[in-house]
């Protein structure tokens, strides 16, 4: 199945990004085919609502699971209608993250990690 | 006569310029554009006896099998709604509702419903001051829907005082745009200086006629009153650094409580002010 | 990384005086200025400017083509944002918000939405750290988003770089751009006036910030302007359970210091300065 890990640059030597809305780009990662493709988050300057926006497009890609440090309560309601997998708390290098997410190693999130934002600003 | 009292940075002392003009006249029309964060009823403790709520529109969904608002999150430019399949997720703080997702959207699925974002009260001072506040809901951000709702109230049948928000990006200008004359008030320290010049260029391209107020006169150091000079910018009035003006003012005081004198001079800025505009 | 914003609701309360001497004593930080449309911090940090970038506001409405005067547009807009569009259409771009709505109704396609620039931001290198600020152009609208932009920017940097803490000079009321710089952190300071109006917008921002699930911390700056309205601030506090974390007395060395370029906390004098030192190290305490 794909996943969506948040990341700090576009290639594989990155880190899992701290924020999900507001990261700078997006690995798409199928673990069936174990192919990759990396995604510039033309969401993260918006005015209000990158999360949401970010999450449709994240969405749209057909991944299945979400991976991040925090996820807001904005991309979390997105996420959780469309009945994705949410991982938080989540750091390091991405292909221990891979790795962890592949040995069933993270564990799934119930809620959003960080406090209400308020669409304006970070996600 | 339309005069804004204006400020690049945050208190210098707008509302106590404002409020010792408007007593000084005694008979003027008040509004207090500071809607964030307005202080004028404390000084001019007017008689308040109207409220008038300020509300904006915001959309409701009514979920149905079969029926999509995919066509409402494409269109929505403030990623208010989110649509997933047959479901959506709104978002109302990102709202500014432009009841486009109305247009857009499935007919008679997207309907509209108010919601309250601040308001408007309306007093009296005697013998003759008019008084309008506006009082954003915090949480609300519709800072602009505020300032448009008194910006209707405008009444030119006496002189109008507007006191302005502090800084130099929209909400400023919504409260100096309407205005025949600014008054601008600063402080002679670096952070006055630096603010004011910003002031000056949105003025200057709203081709406003303005004059400046040195507020706490004696602190910090000559270079503004240096770059006035230089630049032939009109100071209208020095008021000096006193502890006891603060004192006065922390008691929600003006100045003519602190100088009766100080009425006076607010008469001569007024008549230079008429002079300039030519009224 | 934690991330700590200065606010006030009220302007002129020492939002910038505060942040200033925080920066001066703060060690592995990076420090921003989200008071984009009246940014003072420039002026004590003395940045070199090693990145400039344009900042692209939010679009707004533009007419593109032939418009055929049938009104539309000025029906269905919600901000008053066009008139005459019967006889000579005129676009009020102060007003408009950019919602799209003319561009969707328009028969003839002839509006268009179109950003511009409003403003720059900059990465600066200063004697005290790596500083992220900016101007928005005068009257410009969108300060939200700026801060939005810097505080990204900083965000970036801070994770680049190891640094442990992001110091935020907030803007003054309670509207957008003070929204933008609250989002997601650890840590807000909000210092008042003991006067009436202080009082006032101090309990305007509180409640936007507990909103925010943020536990603020209270600074009074000067405190001996009025003891009962001091008292007034102590009892909000304590009936709210919030800590007020430090009390500068009224100096008139402050504007002295700003004056000559220096700060309170390196003069020896300033008893404004004693107190302020006694403040960081009790944000720096609480981890």
């Amino acid at each position: 199945m794909k996943i969506c890990i948040s990341s700090t640059g576009d290639n594989m030597d990155s880190s899992v990004d701290p924020r999900f809305g507001r990261c700078p780009y997006f690995l798409i990662y199928d673990d069936s085919t174990e192919t990759y493709e990396f995604v510039s988050n033309a969401s993260r300057n918006a005015m209000g609502g990158a999360g949401i926006q970010a999450a449709q497009e994240v969405i749209s890609k057909g991944v299945e699971a979400v991976i991040s440090g925090n996820i807001g309560p904005n991309s979390f309601r997105v996420f959780e209608s469309a009945k994705i997998k949410i991982y938080t708390g989540v750091s390091g290098p991405l292909k221990d993250a891979i790795e962890k997410f592949k040995a069933n190693q993270l564990t799934l999130t119930s809620g959003p990690n960080v406090q209400s934002h308020y669409g304006m600003g970070k996600e | 006569m339309i005069i804004s009292v204006a400020s690049g940075k945050g208190g210098t002392g707008k509302t106590t310029v404002s409020v010792a003009l408007a007593q000084s006249l005694g008979y003027c029309n008040y509004y207090d554009f500071d809607v964030e964060a307005p202080n004028s009823d404390i000084f001019l403790k007017p008689d308040i006896n109207h409220y008038q709520k300020v509300y904006v529109k915001y959309p409701y969904f009514i979920k149905k099998e079969g029926v999509s608002f995919k066509a409402c999150a494409d269109f929505c430019h403030f990623n208010a709604i989110a649509s997933i399949n047959e479901d959506y997720v709104f978002f109302e703080e990102l709202c500014h509702g432009c009841g486009g997702c109305i247009l857009v959207g499935p007919e008679g699925y997207v309907k509209e419903k108010e919601a309250e974002v601040g308001e408007i009260s309306k007093g009296f001072k005697s013998p003759g001051i008019y008084f309008h506040m506006g009082n954003l809901k915090p949480k609300s951000m519709r800072t602009s829907n505020v300032q448009a709702d008194l910006e209707k109230m405008l009444d030119e049948e006496q002189t109008v005082i507007i006191d302005s928000p502090p800084g130099n990006s929209c909400s400023m200008v919504n409260a100096v745009k309407n205005c025949d004359y600014c008054i601008l008030v600063t402080e002679p320290t670096p952070y006055g200086l630096s603010d004011l010049k910003i002031s000056i260029d949105v003025l200057k391209d709203l081709n406003k006629k303005f004059g400046i107020v040195i507020n706490r006169d004696g602190i910090g150091n000559k270079d503004l009153e240096n770059y006035l000079k230089e630049n032939g910018y009109k100071i209208l009035l020095k008021i000096p650094n006193d502890i006891n003006i603060a004192k006065t003012y922390s008691k929600g005081g003006s100045l003519l409580d602190w100088d009766s004198d100080m009425k006076e001079k607010f008469l001569r800025i007024m008549d230079e002010i008429e002079k300039e505009v030519g009224r | 990384m934690k991330q700590l914003t200065i606010i006030s609701g009220k302007g002129g309360t020492g939002k910038t005086t505060l942040a200033s001497n925080f920066i001066r004593l703060a060690k592995n930080h990076i420090a921003v200025d989200a008071d984009v449309d009246a940014a003072n911090l420039y002026i004590l940090l003395k940045p070199t400017i090693l990145k400039t970038e344009e900042f692209i506001g939010g679009p707004i409405a533009y007419l593109q083509g032939e418009c055929i005067n049938c009104g539309r547009c000025e029906e269905l807009c919600r901000f008053d944002a066009i008139s005459d569009s019967l006889t000579d259409i005129k676009f009020d771009s102060l007003k408009c918000e950019g919602c799209g709505v003319c561009e969707y109704v328009c028969p003839v396609d002839a509006i268009s939405l179109k950003a511009g620039k409003q403003g720059e931001y900059y990465i600066s290198d200063t004697q005290f750290g790596k500083f992220v600020h900016a101007r928005l152009d005068p009257g410009a609208e969108n300060s939200g988003k700026l801060v939005t932009i810097v505080r990204n920017l900083a965000e970036d940097i801070a994770y680049k770089g190891n640094n442990d803490l992001i110091i935020i000079d907030g803007a003054p009321g309670i509207g957008c751009s003070v929204i933008a710089s609250l989002n997601g952190v650890d840590y807000v300071v909000i210092i008042i006036e003991p006067t009436l109006s202080g009082i006032s917008d101090f309990k305007k921002i509180y409640d936007v910030v507990k909103f925010f699930g943020i536990e603020p911390l209270i600074v009074i700056n000067k405190k001996d302007l009025n003891e009962e309205n001091r008292q007034d601030i102590i009892k909000f506090c304590s009936s709210n359970s919030t800590q007020i974390i430090g009390e500068i007395p009224y100096d008139e060395r402050i504007p002295l210091n700003l004056a000559n370029n220096t700060f309170a906390v390196d003069d020896e004098a300033s008893t404004a300065g004693k107190e302020i030192k006694n403040i960081w190290e009790k944000i720096m305490s609480l981890g």
